[in-house]
């Protein structure tokens, strides 16, 4: 059966859209063999003879001499199976000729088109190669985390693979609109990380406001080890005596006179209990990441804060004054907390409105706005006054308790010690646990020790159990 | 022309129309290179201007591309504008003699006296199934030589506007034409006013990292923050145009917002330009870093033959991947 193969003229030189035929070597109803040179074609960079790719007999011609032709178009067919039978008479015809400018490749690397296609989703002829590559447009299916390349750095530093949460991108976009930038070195950026301090919310007292180790140090607070020892400032010592004298005045004045008023009008009992607080600590952690505290800080102060919440809707007799004048015990129905924060102007104990009404959020935010306000120095009277109990965080000073002495006016105060890492006996082993001390003082004109140990215990149950908070929430 | 000042057109047309502007604008400009006449080069980009500016202004050159720069540092030192076309990237190590040791130089060694306006045009980087010495990047090269601007563009609307700065530069200018994206389609205003040469554009904001970016890396860049959507990484692309100089201002702004970089190229990353950006970034941002910058592109091999191309450029996974581990630190 006859077989009828068309030959397209093919790209002679890298880059040619066309050629001019010179002269045909061969006509039709020559027979032809592989190779033989059949035609002279001249192209924009020489003349050259085209050999034979098949083996049989010429049945047309397309083009006679002197035409130009596109690279790609049909220019000879040969029938190469000359002894079968024909099924048509027209030689080549079943292979539609392909028609200049509208060139499909046959072949990577060979034909083109005059003008490029720009259509990404059709094929685009091109003079060199096989045209631009789509790629691709989705990524493959990922594990769930990648982990960086082998460390450069000891095991123990590597920080664990993190996704950015869609969360954590919100925070991001919420703090990049307030036009904040967060400066830190590397090193410190991981140490932050691994106390678990968020940059954004901390104050920066290096060069441009770029974030220190010690500002991290400080920031951790009562989670960590105590920063290194800062300097004092110098004392101004007069020469002469080698002393200095420090008029007593403003909030240094106003703090003596309450702490005697307190000391030596409400007899104070301090008792004290230690905490295994691992599991508040795996708490703050996973709180630090929910979507619900974007932009804040959750400290181990804030599970205190809300223990102590708790424990005093448990115990209400707890959040009381005494009224010498009237001869009453006046039983606070709001929680007004105060939280005892060191200044550069001195102590201050600002406090929180209302405090026991606030979503875990909204406490958290109050703590924050608390402290900044009040180490900037903007905080009025109004926001010290009518305090109702009060927690002091020693621990920020890496101390473990103390015996606070009561704000005047309130019947107990709470101090947060340092937590450490301390060997505890947990589920009958000796395990590294995260252990600090309450200390609660309370005004034993009001509180018998019966109510004060309820509810230091409550608040110590909820903070070594915090599941228990969640059944007075 | 196109009839009205918009119009959608591809980057290589982009290309040709900024041309024929330049060459109308001033009669100085001159164009030089292999089948940039009668055949209009190969891939059109001087396709129509030999039969509208005449034999004299579009010259086809012998395939000699030491001859063509040299000739053209003559015909600029005599107050011509010449703009030659390399066919391929990897046919121009002919001329880097002639381009680093004269182009680069004279106006140095004549102490400003003698200025050679010369833009170079070379189609560069891979994805187009090609043959050998047609898919390099060999940027880095020409950026390292002091005396030479270098550029690149990455869209039709930077093609249109770069390519007549570049002639109007009295610098020396290589201006790298991605040849894969010589297809890749836009609005073209030619009446719109152009970013200056020398700046960095932000063609995405993002805040989560920044990708660092040019010529026909950005789209591959811009898919890939595309993609990264559904992960939550919201990715900042930045495509600097500009390789020597670099607008730094803009990068070190986009890694203080992010935190994180990563910088994308097609060329081996081994002694690169992105091995250059990253070096200053670190030195810039390094308050600002949350991971080391990270660089993707090419390995330290010859370009592959075409059936592995896709496998040494890189691809969304590759950007993608180099994303989750800065974000792992």
């Amino acid at each position: 059966m006859p077989t009828f193969k068309d030959f397209n003229l093919p790209d002679l030189g890298e880059g040619l859209t066309e050629g001019e035929i010179l002269t045909w070597l061969v006509g039709v109803g020559d027979t032809v063999t592989l190779n033989q040179p059949i035609v002279e074609v001249e192209t924009a960079k020489a003349a050259v003879e085209i050999p034979s790719p098949y083996a049989g007999l010429v049945t047309k011609l397309h083009h006679d001499a002197g035409t130009t032709v596109d690279v790609g178009s049909p220019i000879i067919t040969y029938d190469v199976d000359p002894d079968g039978v024909a099924e048509s008479t027209g030689g080549g015809e079943q292979t539609p000729a392909i028609q200049g400018g509208d060139l499909v490749p046959s072949e990577p690397g060979i034909v083109g088109s005059p003008t490029p296609k720009a259509d990404s989703e059709e094929k685009i002829a091109v003079l060199v190669g096989s045209g631009p590559k789509r790629g691709k447009l989705t990524r493959r299916a990922r594990v769930s985390a990648v982990a960086p390349e082998p460390p450069v750095v000891t095991q123990a530093d590597r920080p664990q693979p993190a996704r950015v949460s869609a969360a954590a991108v919100g925070a991001r976009a919420k703090q990049l609109a307030g036009g904040l930038h967060v400066l830190a070195k590397p090193p410190v950026r991981k140490l932050a990380r691994e106390l678990g301090v968020d940059l954004r919310v901390i104050g920066g007292t290096g060069p441009d406001g770029t974030v220190t180790r010690s500002d991290v140090h400080a920031a951790a607070g009562a989670s960590t080890a105590p920063p290194p020892p800062r300097l004092a400032p110098a004392p101004d010592f007069d020469p002469a005596t080698r002393e200095q004298r420090i008029p007593i005045k403003g909030v240094r004045k106003m703090t003596a006179a309450a702490m005697v008023q307190s000391a030596f009008t409400a007899p104070h009992v301090t008792e004290w209990v230690t905490v295994d607080m691992t599991a508040s600590m795996d708490l703050v952690d996973r709180l630090k990441s929910h979507a619900d505290f974007e932009g804040v800080r959750v400290s181990p102060l804030l599970l205190v804060a809300r223990a102590l919440l708790l424990a005093i809707q448990q115990h209400p007799m707890i959040n009381s004054a005494w009224d010498e004048e009237t001869q009453e015990i006046v039983v606070k129905g709001y929680v007004n907390l105060g939280i005892a924060a060191a200044t550069p102007r001195g102590l201050i104990v600002p406090n929180i409105k209302d405090a026991g009404r606030l979503t875990m959020p909204q406490l958290a935010a109050e703590l924050d706005s608390l402290v900044a306000v009040a180490r900037d120095g903007k905080t009025t009277p109004a926001d010290m006054a009518r305090g109702t109990i009060t927690i002091t965080n020693v621990g920020v000073f890496g101390v473990d308790a103390g015996t606070p002495i009561l704000n005047p006016g309130e019947s107990a105060i709470l101090c947060f010690g340092a937590v450490r890492d301390t060997p505890w006996v947990h589920q009958g082993e000796i395990a590294i646990r995260k252990v600090t001390q309450l200390a609660l003082s309370f005004d034993h004109r009001i509180v018998d020790g019966q109510l004060g140990s309820e509810f230091l215990a409550a608040v110590a149950g909820m903070l070594s159990d915090p599941w228990q908070l969640v059944s007075w929430t | 022309m196109p009839t009205h000042p918009t119009s959608t057109m591809t980057l290589g047309k982009a290309l040709n129309e900024g041309l024929r502007k330049a060459m109308e604008n001033d009669p100085k400009v001159l164009i030089m290179g292999e089948d940039v006449g009668r055949l209009g080069g190969v891939f059109r980009v001087t396709d129509g201007l030999q039969k509208d500016f005449g034999e004299d202004r579009v010259i086809d050159t012998p395939l000699a591309e030491s001859g063509i720069i040299g000739t053209a540092i003559g015909l600029a030192i005599r107050g011509f504008r010449p703009v030659c076309e390399i066919q391929f990237d990897g046919f121009v190590f002919p001329a880097f003699d002639q381009i680093v040791s004269q182009v680069a130089r004279l106006h140095y060694r004549s102490a400003g006296n003698v200025k050679v306006p010369i833009t170079i045009r070379i189609p560069y980087g891979g994805g187009i199934g090609a043959v050998e010495h047609h898919s390099e990047s060999p940027e880095a090269y020409f950026a390292h030589a002091a005396g030479l601007k270098v550029v690149t563009c990455s869209n039709a609307v930077d093609a249109y506007s770069m390519i007549q700065q570049a002639i109007a530069c009295d610098d020396p200018v290589i201006f790298f034409e991605p040849k894969r994206r010589y297809w890749d389609k836009a609005e073209v205003d030619t009446t719109a006013s152009a970013d200056p040469l020398w700046s960095a554009n932000v063609v995405r904001e993002g805040i989560t990292a920044t990708l660092i970016t040019y010529g026909p890396s950005v789209r591959t860049c811009v898919e890939a923050a595309a993609a990264a959507e559904v992960d939550g990484h919201d990715l900042e692309v930045i495509d600097l145009r500009a390789l020597s100089p670099i607008d730094w201002d803009a990068v070190f702004a986009s890694v203080g917002k992010t935190e994180h970089a990563i910088v994308v190229s097609e060329a081996p990353v081994f002694a690169s330009l992105a091995g250059e950006i990253a070096a200053r970034i670190s030195e810039k941002c390094f308050y600002s870093l949350e991971a080391p910058v990270l660089r993707v592109g090419g390995y330290s091999t010859p370009y592959p033959t075409s059936r592995i191309e896709e496998d040494f450029l890189p691809d969304l996974d590759r950007i993608l991947d180099a994303v989750d581990r800065s974000l792992a630190y």
